[in-house]
């Protein structure tokens, strides 16, 4: 059963936050229009970590939801892996968060990739049966026809990576 | 690349169809072969045509627009070539016809909750069966001109179900679904209720689609496990000693092809003119499997024998694959990229 | 726990898989108490959640309850999960009251008793006196007695608010057919109310649209609760609130139509039915109790109907089971149908009869006069013919004046919750068998039924008083689509 407490009808009131990490430092030859540069982990890390938790006004990095470590890319193989942490273990919202993390994706990158968003191991009571939700294309497709639940994911996609200064922390 | 090109089957590149806009779902001749039938994201299907005689390239002929909402999921024609179905993410299912002169549409199967992911014709032509997201397969019933009647709603799998077919010659209903499983339903003559009367269980993952061979003895089925395997079935009083409770045919698993496929594999299709199996995967490739000459047919092997990835091949996974109805070896494929692409199988012949 | 629901429940909104935890999309209602900041929730071994606050401090958190009037309200799905039914709706539940109702007897706190009512449909009774190889008869006045025997005070039998809601449907539909001569356009066909499955299907997929074509009379259940909560008190003397009311029925749907918030009196927390026990679930009750209804001794049922009428004539069929003329489900169709080929054409001996069509389960009966159909009946069971009819209706293509629509294929001799047929028998010979069992039931008539008659005039105010729709009659509500994004299941 859901707990309650007060405030809003939400899980994790009061998650643990986790620093932001600095600014990715461009190298020369990533300015270098004439170097082809492969896609890393970091790049696929800064496409997401600033997408907004569907429940809290804090972005998926500071909750420590996604991971520069847990971004695989073989630039080679056209795959990318990004693996997640729900901050709780019957997280209704995993699902959610996992999609938004896909449409990302699937928004920012060239079709070539073959993209597999996965949950961490053991990080949720569900974890086997999102997994495949997430990994059916199908579904995806058909999710993202769906007016209500775009409208959501975009405000989780497209909300202004979110500052210290927004968060207030008693 | 061997040195003797005459010596190997291949998978030849005939054409590319372009005009889908986004991601291409289905491919589907119509049973004459002389149209070919796609769909997709666009929510238009698209009919192509021979320019000037059998031999000549395909061109669009027609598109049919303003049938659906969203993302049209596949197309089946009818036996008889005069009616087209189209099923969609909208939860309805359109049937076309031309009797005005032009393709339009003259009636809609609603009563699904959500997507319908497959629309599939009985050989009869008198009953069509669809399956959707919320866990049902339907059967109906051609009333009358342009009447449908629900004659059952099945819900015997536990999850979303992705494919219906209809057995080649008797009317049996075939189902391919997330929960893992196929399903095999007829309608009982006493009563004319429709029941589960099998249920075929290996895969370990979503099972995306199945073929009936040309016979109806043997069913290929391909899954998001990466595997493609054949079914056989067993009547009762069989040969092989096979047990047949309550008297209904069991259809055994009997060759699993593994290792092949890199990623999910979205469509199979089973020739019933050369016995060829082809399918469509999330690697992108189009391949070709071939039952092996000494093949036991209780344990048969079959052999990766041809592939798109020589030359033209999709570049995103590909959706769908058909065979056509006469014209030997002829393929087309779907795919994410938005293209349909035309295959000719070269035997080593 | 989801085999009792009818098939049209299982197939559109019953969902056996989730529990209210896990997927139910229900807003919960939370309490506004002070946000405690810095706590952390933790789970305890009993699986109980408690909130830690940084200085150490433990809070239990509650449960959120999820009722079964909540899953009717909610577009989402009717759970069965056995945490939501057995709140309220369960033969735990049932037998808690039974014993709490014996310690006060047996403390002598005569004043706190309750007075149990049990009333008992015809269609569980066939069921079990198939089960334990009973004459119908015999295995009703066993049932009243095992019931008597756990703590009943009154155990009734249905007959009288079958009657009433039989003569409802009839003038409602009169009412309906004779509004089309004065040019208004009255909601036709008329579709039957009485099945909850139904019901519930039409207010959640079809909402607005199908609604007015209902009709606004209650069920036997609601209208016995009506009788129980409204009626027996002015004979027994018993507050309402101090009568608790049990309902023997054929399926688990009818425990969702107890539970409406129509049929409950908030203010007083009043139910009409405080709940609702089906056949599966008592033979499950015997079993447990390693007890056979045949070697169960019979009592009498009651009949405390008289007392509260001045009514002279004899009732013929008092304490015992009765058939109506028609289905199993009640006979609407039937009914109807005579009454108005009698009363709007003048003909009493019309042959009224429904031919299968498509499927036994869809049937049609029409009434010709010269050489014109003037009245078209339907009955149809089972969610494929629902679907067809409802596609029709919507086409503009249902040529029918009234059906009478149940969710089970059969339907409520084949209801959801009746006894499973045993090992080697099929489903179809055990419904055939109850089939016969009803027809061969002393067949009853609501218009010969004298106590009808007293009831509209001693306590109603007449039929078509204010207080008859007000008791017999109620409303549907169009379930509208959730559209809380966070909770979509794709």
């Amino acid at each position: 059963m859901t707990p309650s407490t007060g405030g809003p009808a939400m899980e994790n009131q009061n998650p643990t936050l986790y620093k932001r990490a600095a600014d990715r430092e461009i190298t020369p030859a990533e300015l270098d229009n004439n170097v082809v540069d492969p896609f890393d982990a970091r790049e696929i890390f800064d496409l997401i970590r600033n997408i907004n938790d569907p429940e809290h006004p804090l972005s998926l990095e500071e909750l420590n939801v996604v991971e520069e470590r847990l971004c695989l890319v073989n630039d080679q193989q056209n795959t990318i892996d990004v693996t997640f942490t729900p901050t709780i273990p019957h997280c209704s919202m995993a699902t959610l968060i996992g999609l938004c993390i896909r449409v990302k994706l699937l928004h920012a990158l060239p079709p070539r990739f073959k993209v597999t968003v996965k949950i961490s191991p053991g990080a949720h009571v569900s974890e086997a049966a999102i997994n495949k939700q997430l990994a059916d294309k199908e579904r995806v497709a058909a999710a993202l026809e769906n007016s209500h639940l775009i409208k959501v994911i975009n405000e989780c996609i497209f909300a202004a990576p979110p500052t210290f200064s927004k968060i207030i922390r008693n | 690349m061997s040195s003797e090109p005459q010596a190997v089957p291949t998978l030849k590149f005939v054409q590319v169809l372009k005009g889908h806009r986004g991601r291409a779902w289905n491919v589907s001749w119509h049973p004459q072969g002389n149209l070919l039938t796609s769909c997709g994201e666009d929510k238009i299907i698209r009919l192509w045509g021979t320019e000037g005689g059998a031999e000549g390239k395909w061109v669009e002929k027609t598109t049919l627009t303003d049938g659906h909402e969203r993302t049209i999921r596949e197309v089946s024609w009818s036996p008889c070539g005069k009616y087209l179905a189209s099923s969609s993410f909208d939860a309805t299912t359109a049937i076309w016809d031309k009797k005005s002169g032009e393709y339009e549409c003259n009636a809609t199967l609603e009563g699904h909750e959500n997507e319908v992911k497959s629309v599939a014709w009985a050989r009869s032509g008198q009953v069509l069966a669809t399956c959707s997201r919320d866990k049902t397969v339907w059967v109906w019933e051609v009333a009358e001109e342009d009447e449908y009647e629900c004659a059952a709603v099945l819900n015997a799998h536990t999850q979303d179900v992705k494919k219906v077919v209809w057995h080649p010659n008797d009317e049996i209903l075939a189902s391919a679904s997330y929960d893992n499983t196929i399903k095999m339903f007829r309608e009982d003559p006493s009563d004319q209720e429709w029941t589960c009367v099998a249920t075929l269980a290996s895969h370990t993952s979503t099972v995306w689609s199945i073929a009936f061979n040309k016979t109806g003895t043997r069913l290929a089925s391909c899954s998001d496990d990466g595997t493609l395997k054949i079914w056989q079935v067993y009547l009762p009083g069989n040969q092989e000693g096979i047990s047949t409770p309550d008297g209904q045919p069991v259809w055994k698993c009997v060759s699993t092809i593994s290792g092949v496929h890199t990623r999910s594999v979205y469509d199979v299709a089973w020739c019933h003119q050369t016995g060829l199996i082809a399918t469509a995967c999330g690697d992108d490739i189009v391949r070709i499997f071939q039952e092996t000459l000494d093949s036991d047919p209780n344990q048969p092997t079959f052999n990766l024998v041809a592939s798109s990835v020589a030359s033209h091949g999709h570049t995103q996974d590909v959706n769908s694959v058909a065979w056509h109805p006469t014209v030997p070896g002829l393929l087309a494929s779907a795919s994410d990229d938005g293209d349909i692409r035309l295959w000719q199988f070269l035997d080593s012949s | 726990m989801t085999a009792g629901f009818s098939g049209v429940l299982q197939l559109t909104d019953l969902d056996d898989f989730i529990t209210p935890s896990q997927e139910c999309i229900k807003p919960v209602v939370v309490e506004k108490i002070k946000s405690v900041t810095g706590s952390k929730i933790k789970i305890q071994d009993d699986g109980s959640y408690v909130a830690v606050t940084e200085g150490g401090q433990a809070q239990k958190l509650q449960r959120v309850d999820i009722s079964l009037n909540d899953c009717l309200a909610c577009s989402g799905c009717i759970t069965s999960a056995e945490s939501v039914l057995i709140t309220q709706q369960s033969q735990e539940e049932m037998l808690k009251v039974f014993k709490a109702n014996e310690q006060l007897k047996e403390a002598g706190k005569e004043s706190e008793l309750k007075l149990i009512v049990v009333s008992v449909a015809v269609q569980p009774v066939l069921s079990l006196a198939v089960r334990y190889e009973l004459e119908p008869q015999d295995a009703f006045r066993r049932l009243s007695g095992y019931f008597k025997s756990v703590g009943a005070d009154i155990v009734l039998d249905m007959t009288l608010s079958e009657d009433l809601s039989l003569l409802e449907c009839e003038n409602e539909f009169m009412e309906r057919f004779r509004s089309k001569s004065d040019g208004s356009k009255p909601h036709l066909p008329m579709l039957t109310s009485s099945c909850p499955g139904w019901v519930c299907y039409a207010e959640k997929t079809h909402g607005s649209f199908v609604l007015p074509y209902i009709s606004t009379t209650k069920s036997p259940q609601q209208i016995q609760g009506t009788l129980v909560k409204q009626f027996l008190p002015t004979i027994q003397g018993h507050h309402p609130g101090k009568i608790y009311h049990v309902s023997v029925e054929p399926c688990y749907d009818k425990k969702l139509e107890a539970s409406r918030s129509d049929f409950h009196n908030e203010a007083e927390d009043i139910k009409d039915v405080d709940c609702v026990i089906t056949s599966v679930e008592l033979e499950q009750m015997f079993k447990s109790q390693d007890l056979r209804l045949s070697e169960i001794p019979p009592a009498d049922v009651d009949f405390p109907w008289l007392d509260g009428l001045n009514c002279s004539e004899q009732i013929s069929y008092k304490g015992t089971l009765v058939g109506h003329q028609g289905t199993g489900s009640g006979g609407y169709a039937d009914h109807v149908m005579a009454s108005a080929a009698q009363e709007l054409f003048g003909d009493s001996n019309a042959e009224l009869k429904f031919k299968v069509l498509r499927n036994p389960d869809m049937r049609e009966a029409t009434l010709e006069k010269d050489g014109k159909v003037v009245l078209r009946f339907a009955i149809a069971n089972g969610f494929r013919n629902i679907q067809n009819l409802m596609q029709k209706l919507k086409r503009g293509k249902c040529a029918y004046d009234f059906v009478e629509i149940m969710a089970c294929p059969s339907g409520c001799l084949n209801g959801g919750a009746q006894v499973r047929p045993e090992e080697g028998t099929q489903q179809k010979e055990l419904t055939s068998t109850l089939e016969k069992l009803y027809s061969e039931l002393p067949l009853h008539s609501p218009k010969l039924n004298p106590l009808v008659h007293e009831i509209y005039t001693n306590w109603l105010g007449g039929a078509g008083s204010d207080k008859s729709s007000a008791n017999l009659h109620t409303s549907y509500h169009a379930v509208e689509k959730m559209s809380t994004a966070l909770n979509i299941k794709w």
